[in-house]
């Protein structure tokens, strides 16, 4: 580590200070290091070993089975469409937080009048425990009471014997799944938003305005290059918790409703077989096939945010 | 009309109505904390609003049938160890990589991420395997243990990012002046980080409070339990969840803490002034 | 926490070298006639001589009647902690994270001494202990398990009671009597439900018979499938789901959907087809009595007008599963067995005061434990009306209800397909007109199949 990793134009000025500083920068990072590997490392190659057996029931041990597992599993219709709906899920959902946030901390920039109120209320989802809050989803989307159905009812839209359900029919089910996780991310969208924009130099403001860019065309030629490092990294930490995150299908729809399923994702299928049904091994195998598409996901952005950014 | 005055009506149109969707849920989950149980089954009663009153029966019901303060003090207990033992690895770590240019600093930092993309699911059990061996199954030691997990590699990112923005010749200076390493460290670098630091702490915080799947497994008894899983899990009897109940125990974390992050949320944004997330 | 020392203790309750001496002399009467606190204690010989001090650590469902967990948490393990000196705790989860929380605790080799599930957990015959002490202690008592019970928790081919069943809840319809009278009809048998289905709907009552991924839905689809002869396994437990009778049923169901039935049934949880019955809206259910004891709490407008029956007639027979069946296991790796065993026997035994503390909800597997006669006089004492409404589940019980597996017997295979909900998905598909009676049936038969080629390969079927 020492010897190759730092590459400064004040090389001989910290000649002496090199060794140190790679001594002190591998204690520093250590602790952290060794916990992750320890932490997560560890329990992830024992599920890696999982998913090569035919473990079942919550014993961690049982016969090796090859790749019998990973064949079954990935060829298994329910898991290809569970891929699909992950991958309709993450997206969707994104591009609704992404144009939401975005639009929300550009309009939350200026000071004026009861800013304060609207911003707590928009902290809102964010800050309410998760579980919690998808427990008063739950209510407001109830076949019987849902207070949207009520309205709607009452204002003659909808029918009372047969409303809309929300979570029972198909494509409300994703549509509603799809709504709440955004829901809950918009919030933490605006924050990174908010942060990158005012993190804006002011003497790129002033230049653009000498150039004459106002308004959208400011918005287009200036802001927006400058927000896309940070909105990438925003974009890829949304992804990643929205595929890797069971909650909130799990508590609303639990992968349901029948036939179709249409909201069982990768994470809730897995969770059905590993746990649910006592399959540790095929499981692991469905969990697993999300790890390489995740890392090439965040690999290619994380290549793209830095070949992007401006200094 | 000033382009003042229009900027700001369109802030109101635009923030307006998405504050109010946004918190909608609230509203509902306020009304349905302090509504009356027999209105639940009553068609003719809004939702809106009370029909018979606002009723306290609700919180009193989650209060004496349910160990709530105890939860609660489990989640905060939780939520501060973890923090800290996040910024106490997560600080020092994000330092190094950020000043750890090169390609080694830089798949550093990239591997740590990667940890993220490893879903609960694949690792709850063979890590409450490693709890029981360490014969902390059911303590909240367990989960003190295992939240850095997630909380670590996210905060050291957030950190690595916010001290590449620290001139280099801030700590130069202090070095030329005489400063140890380990002293220009303590004395000037972590306290200009300290909106980083913030940073840190609401993130961890919120990613501890959100966090359903371990605590449900490391933690089996009631009294122990936290408030993401003591809620779902005993409120629910199965054929009826306790709607008013859930609702107001859904209600006493959210509330102080959105009034704390708002609170907070310039002083954060403060810290990042300068591209955190370079 | 009981100390020996304190005199004041040990003059409520019998010294153990006092209880030999009585058992030797015909206990039965004694126990029966009660101690000061009320409750029978038979004192076993089985478990003389073991040690039954320390914990006792039992996780179970939240109950869907509240009254019986207050009875067992505020009662019961009190008093029997007292009269054992052992410390009883219990914790309640929502039943559907029960198989998680097994699961988990089987990773990590600890947990609970008394698990509590709410289907025969077959799945974990491997991990947990043989229970035939404790039902041969029981059967030494009170007399035989029943048929549904042994055939949930015994399995032949491994000759292992791999669970204890305390209790089963007979599955009878719940209906509004008041809106079936108003369109001239009652679910007497199903055709006359899918008769009065667009009648009912019509009436803005439309039916409730779930097709979601939950526990009600699957019970209420297997005990149709049932109704018009078709099983999904036969008695020596091979698939035969595949059967023209199948096809049939599914599709008698799915043109009830049609008729009678709104979306909302595919998007349940347990407690969505309760809800839907307590909102006024749904004209019938599948489902336990606390469908109707919630009402009766509540004091809502209809109470009086819910009234209970057998599961409908179908073309072959009128039979229903259970509802829910109760089954404890103990693991292998639990701490306190000897108490745990002692526990499940003193509860069976005394099953009478579980009865009444469920309100008729828990219905005991060892039918000695409370006969039927008792049980009819208990139903008929009940002051709601129609007064005398809950007798007839003792019919239903006596009848109509059978074991998980039927004609078969409870397997991990049968409880793997249980927990992924294919019989729903299956009734569903068709329901939907996504699949053909015929393709629906053959594709769930072909799931099916894969799962119990699994474990048969394992050895348990």
């Amino acid at each position: 580590m020492e010897a190759a990793a730092v590459a400064r134009p004040r090389a001989s000025r910290w000649g002496n200070a090199l060794e140190r500083q790679g001594v002190l920068a591998s204690v520093l990072v250590a602790p952290a290091v060794i916990f992750i590997a320890a932490l997560v490392g560890g329990p992830l190659l024992l599920s890696v070993y999982l998913s090569f057996t035919n473990a079942t029931a919550g014993s961690l041990s049982g016969k090796w089975v090859g790749t019998e597992n990973f064949r079954h599993e990935w060829s298994n219709q329910t898991f290809q469409d569970a891929a699909w709906h992950t991958f309709l899920f993450t997206v969707l959902s994104q591009v609704v937080v992404l144009l939401v946030a975005g639009l929300l901390a550009h309009a939350l920039l200026r000071s004026f009048p009861g800013k304060w109120i609207l911003r707590f209320l928009i902290l809102l989802p964010w800050a309410a425990p998760l579980p919690l809050s998808l427990m008063g989803w739950k209510w407001m989307f109830d076949t019987s009471y849902s207070i949207i159905n009520w309205t709607l009812e009452n204002l003659g839209f909808v029918s009372k014997i047969d409303p809309p359900q929300w979570l029972a029919q198909p494509r409300l089910a994703m549509g509603s799944v799809i709504a709440v996780h955004a829901w809950r991310l918009i919030p933490f969208a605006v924050v990174i938003f908010l942060a990158g924009l005012a993190s804006i130099p002011k003497e790129v403001d002033d230049a653009a305005a000498i150039d004459g860019a106002t308004g959208l065309k400011k918005f287009a030629f200036v802001t927006l290059p400058l927000q896309l490092p940070i909105a990438t990294v925003a974009l890829l930490f949304g992804i990643v918790f929205t595929a890797t995150d069971m909650a909130v299908v799990y508590i609303l729809t639990q992968g349901g409703p029948p036939p179709s399923f249409s909201t069982e994702m990768v994470t809730t299928w897995s969770y059905k077989t590993g746990i649910e049904s006592g399959s540790l091994g095929p499981g692991a195998a469905i969990s697993l096939a999300l790890l390489p598409v995740l890392a090439v996901v965040a690999i290619g952005m994380l290549i793209f945010a830095r070949k992007r950014e401006v200094t | 009309m000033s382009n003042a005055f229009r900027e700001k009506s369109l802030s109101y149109l635009i923030v307006g109505p998405f504050a109010i969707v946004l918190a909608f849920p609230f509203y509902v989950m306020v009304i349905t904390a302090f509504k009356n149980g027999t209105e639940f089954y009553d068609a003719s009663a809004t939702p809106y609003w009370f029909k018979q009153g606002p009723t306290l029966d609700n919180a009193r019901f989650l209060f004496d049938n349910t160990p709530y303060t105890d939860w609660l003090e489990n989640t905060a207990l939780i939520g501060v160890a973890v923090v800290g033992i996040t910024l106490l690895l997560a600080l020092p770590a994000g330092y190094a990589l950020a000043r750890l240019s090169g390609r080694v600093g830089q798949s550093l930092g990239v591997g740590i991420f990667l940890t993220y993309l490893v879903p609960p699911t694949l690792l709850f059990l063979p890590l409450f395997w490693v709890i029981s061996r360490l014969h902390l199954q059911d303590r909240l030691l367990a989960l003190i243990l295992v939240y850095p997990s997630f909380t670590v590699p996210f905060s050291t990112w957030l950190m690595m990012g916010f001290f590449k923005t620290i001139p280099q010749e801030l700590e130069d200076a202090a070095r030329v002046d005489g400063a140890s390493r380990l002293k220009t460290l303590v004395r000037v670098i972590f306290p200009i980080s300290l909106p980083g630091i913030l940073t840190v702490i609401i993130f961890s915080f919120s990613l501890v409070l959100n966090e359903f799947v371990y605590a449900f497994t490391f933690i089996s008894s009631t009294a122990h339990r936290t408030l993401s899983t003591g809620v779902y899990t005993d409120l629910i009897r199965g054929d009826l969840p306790e709607w008013g109940a859930i609702m107001v125990a859904a209600l006493i974390p959210s509330i102080p803490l959105a009034l704390l992050y708002n609170t907070f949320l310039d002083r954060f944004i403060a810290g990042f002034t300068g591209g955190a997330f370079r | 926490m009981a100390s020996s020392d304190d005199p004041g203790r040990r003059e409520g309750r019998y010294d153990r070298r006092e209880l030999i001496r009585r058992a030797g002399a015909g206990a039965a009467a004694v126990g029966v006639a009660g101690s000061g606190l009320g409750q029978a204690f038979y004192g076993p010989l089985r478990f003389k001589g073991r040690d039954l001090s320390g914990d006792l650590t039992i996780i179970q469902w939240a109950h869907f009647v509240p009254a019986y967990d207050q009875w067992f948490d505020n009662t019961w393990i009190k008093q029997w902690g007292q009269k054992n000196d052992v410390q009883v705790k219990v914790d309640h989860i929502l039943n559907t994270l029960l198989p998680t929380r097994a699961a988990a605790e089987v990773a990590a080799g600890q947990g609970h001494d008394l698990f509590f599930q709410l289907s025969p957990p077959a799945q974990f015959e491997d991990q947990v202990i043989d229970h035939k002490e404790i039902v041969q202690e029981v059967t030494r008592k009170v007399g035989k398990i029943g048929l549904v019970g042994k055939k949930a928790t015994y399995n032949p081919k491994t000759k292992k009671w791999f669970a204890f069943s305390d209790n089963y809840v007979p599955d009878p319809v719940v209906w509004r009597r008041d809106i079936w009278n108003g369109v001239g009809e009652s679910p007497a048998t199903w055709e006359h439900v899918r008769r009065a289905a667009p009648k009912l709907k019509a009436a803005g009552h439309p039916l409730g018979i779930g097709q979601s991924a939950e526990l009600d839905s699957n019970m209420a689809l297997m005990s149709f499938l049932m109704c018009f002869g078709a099983y999904v396994q036969n008695e020596k437990n091979q698939v035969v789901l595949k059967s023209k009778r199948a096809v049939e049923a599914v599709k008698f169901m799915a043109d009830i959907y049609k008729r009678g039935e709104t979306d909302e049934i595919f998007g349940w949880d347990p407690s969505g087809n309760n809800n839907f019955i307590y909102s006024g809206k749904g004209s019938l259910i599948l489902n336990a009595i606390s469908a109707t004891r919630t009402p009766e709490d509540r004091k809502l407008p209809f109470a009086d007008d819910l009234w209970i029956w057998p599961i409908p007639k179908g073309p072959v027979q009128r039979k229903g599963f259970e509802h829910v069946m109760g089954c404890y296991q103990i693991w292998k790796f639990a701490k306190n067995k000897a108490a745990a065993k002692k526990f499940l026997a003193d509860l069976e035994i005394n099953y009478s005061q579980a009865f009444t503390a469920s309100k008729f909800y828990n219905f005991p597997s060892f039918p000695g434990a409370m006969p039927f006669s008792k049980i009819r006089r208990a139903t008929a004492a009940d002051k709601h009306k129609p007064l005398g409404k809950y007798g007839i589940l003792t019919t239903i019980a006596q009848k109509y209800t059978v074991n998980p597996g039927y004609p078969g017997n409870a397997n991990a295979a049968f409880d793997e397909m249980f927990n992924k909900f294919l019989i729903p998905k299956m009734f569903a598909q068709v329901s939907k007109g996504q699949m053909s009676a015929q393709d629906a049936v053959n594709a769930a038969n072909h799931d099916i199949q894969a799962i119990y080629k699994k474990w048969r390969k394992l050895g348990k079927i």
